[in-house]
């Protein structure tokens, strides 16, 4: 929960980064998260996240992105660890772990930096279905609320006696059926009434609804694509074509 | 009973929620915890079962630090009914519901069964009891939060809104079981912004704002502080604005807010 909290929940914020286009913010994101794929080498995974981190301090979001960085090392060690299993290549494994750090951090600095309205612009502008967007826009912005849901009904559980954090692996997860019951039951029956809502506000009612917010990219935001587009092609260029360098 | 010495709490968020409050409750009071929405009353009550641990001071339930023990512990002295009873009901039948946390704290199987159906007799579910507890109204859900706690007989019984979804008979009933706690020597302690269910039952009130207790004593003398209750956004019972508005008038023939109601309870009898 935590992780997700930290890693993926937008908090308002007033650093350049967060001021940027969402599409700029968009563009960045999926640069990054194809220069992860593209580097060879742990050393060039490393330049990667220390791009990542400078770009998480400008933003602001550095603390945040620490943090998911350590959550995330606790999966990434999992998959050092299968792999090493596997292949027996330890420089190999240490570079899936580190890339999967980075590829958990490039979608969060878009995330945490970028609302739930300016997200619902980005899926406008490939066309996606208005539901589909809806939908999605929705549940990311009911994240937190169900959050908050788990800690109350984890809270009124406890005062009736239940105990979480004893027992065997099997109790535990037994023990999560008070909690998990109730939060889906809710997220139904709010889900349920968010609809009828809606409806009763005219969602739906004509095909193409206007819109509150229209972006158009402004010079900041053609510079920093710009910058990203020139600086993901010399990545990509010396990732391929300048011998990787390689710890002894 | 319970007793809060300068307690502080401040949430993740940095918002403090609590701030330096010193309040003692003894064995079989009964308070009522009045205040603006986030004036902190819930997270007093959280504290009582140790859902909350205090950032500085401490809270004491029968000698016992609350930071020393569990909340499962702590909950087998303290029966906490939370505000919206969807936050607790999962079983598949209401009998079940109510025997969820008997079973926690290890009850022999007759006795569970023996306070399941003194439960739903009591607050009027019995005919439900192999319903599913999610198809029950609002208020018959809050009703059934109130008998599962009542279950197990706790010593002190807290109340985070009971009214609220509540009809008028059902709140009859509700300050009934609250008088009868009372009779039991139990502790009850009750938040809630219905003024007028409140003022009837006569409890002490402590009155909070941002975080502190900023009143505290009986209902009658806090009731008619107007200026602490304004302030803390919280409404005076009608029958104690009536009280005070004749008060103003020479001749007024009663002495005690009491009086006005007993005399306003005749004048409406048929």
């Amino acid at each position: 929960m935590m992780w997700l909290s930290g890693g993926f929940i937008f908090r308002r914020g007033d650093s350049f980064y967060h001021r940027l286009d969402p599409r700029a913010k968009l563009l960045n994101s999926v640069l990054m998260f194809v220069t992860t794929l593209l580097a060879r080498s742990i050393f060039e995974m490393v330049l990667v996240i220390v791009f990542m981190v400078g770009l998480s301090a400008a933003a602001t979001v550095l603390k945040r992105v620490a943090r998911t960085m350590a959550f995330t090392a606790l999966f990434s060690g999992f998959i050092f660890v299968v792999n090493v299993l596997f292949t027996r290549d330890l420089e190999t494994s240490v570079l899936y772990a580190i890339r999967f750090i980075a590829i958990v951090v490039s979608t969060s600095i878009f995330f945490i930096t970028t609302s739930p309205d300016e997200l619902e612009q980005v899926m406008k502008m490939f066309r996606l279905p208005r539901d589909v967007v809806f939908a999605f826009v929705t549940a990311v912005r009911f994240i937190p609320v169900m959050m908050l849901d788990t800690i109350q009904i984890m809270d009124a559980q406890k005062s009736r006696g239940l105990e979480l954090e004893k027992g065997n692996l099997i109790r535990r997860v037994r023990n999560m059926i008070p909690i998990l019951i109730p939060l889906v039951v809710n997220s139904v029956v709010r889900s349920g009434e968010l609809a009828e809502a809606m409806e009763a506000r005219a969602y739906g009612a004509v095909p193409r609804p206007t819109s509150l917010l229209v972006y158009r990219a402004r010079r900041a935001d053609v510079g920093v694509v710009c910058a990203a587009v020139v600086l993901f092609a010399i990545a990509a260029y010396s990732f391929y074509f300048v011998v990787p360098v390689r710890f002894p | 009973m319970i007793e809060f010495r300068d307690v502080s709490f401040v949430h993740q968020n940095g918002v403090r929620a609590l701030d330096g409050v010193s309040l003692r409750v003894e064995a079989g009071e009964f308070v009522a915890l009045v205040g603006e929405n986030g004036a902190g009353k819930t997270t007093l009550v959280k504290h009582v079962t140790g859902l909350l641990k205090p950032v500085s001071g401490s809270v004491l339930v029968d000698g016992v630090d609350t930071r020393e023990a569990s909340t499962a512990q702590l909950s087998r002295k303290v029966g906490v009914a939370f505000q919206n009873p969807d936050h607790q009901l999962f079983s598949e039948t209401v009998e079940e519901e109510m025997s969820f946390a008997l079973r926690n704290f290890g009850f022999p199987p007759e006795l569970v069964r023996d306070r399941v159906s003194w439960g739903l007799e009591l607050f009027g579910l019995g005919e439900y009891r192999r319903s599913s507890p999610l198809i029950l109204s609002g208020g018959e859900k809050k009703r059934l939060t109130l008998a599962c706690i009542l279950a197990w007989d706790p010593q002190v019984v807290m109340l985070d809104e009971p009214t609220v979804g509540q009809d008028a008979i059902q709140k009859e009933k509700l300050a009934g079981t609250i008088q009868m706690l009372k009779s039991a020597g139990k502790t009850v302690v009750v938040v809630s912004h219905d003024i007028e269910f409140l003022w009837p039952i006569q409890p002490r009130v402590v009155v909070m704002k941002g975080g502190r207790v900023v009143g505290d004593g009986p209902a009658t003398a806090i009731m008619q502080d107007r200026d602490l209750l304004g302030s803390a956004r919280v409404a005076q019972p009608q029958l104690v604005e009536f009280y005070q508005e004749l008060h103003r008038r020479p001749g007024t023939p009663f002495v005690h807010p009491l009086d006005a109601a007993r005399w306003a309870e005749e004048a409406m009898r048929p």
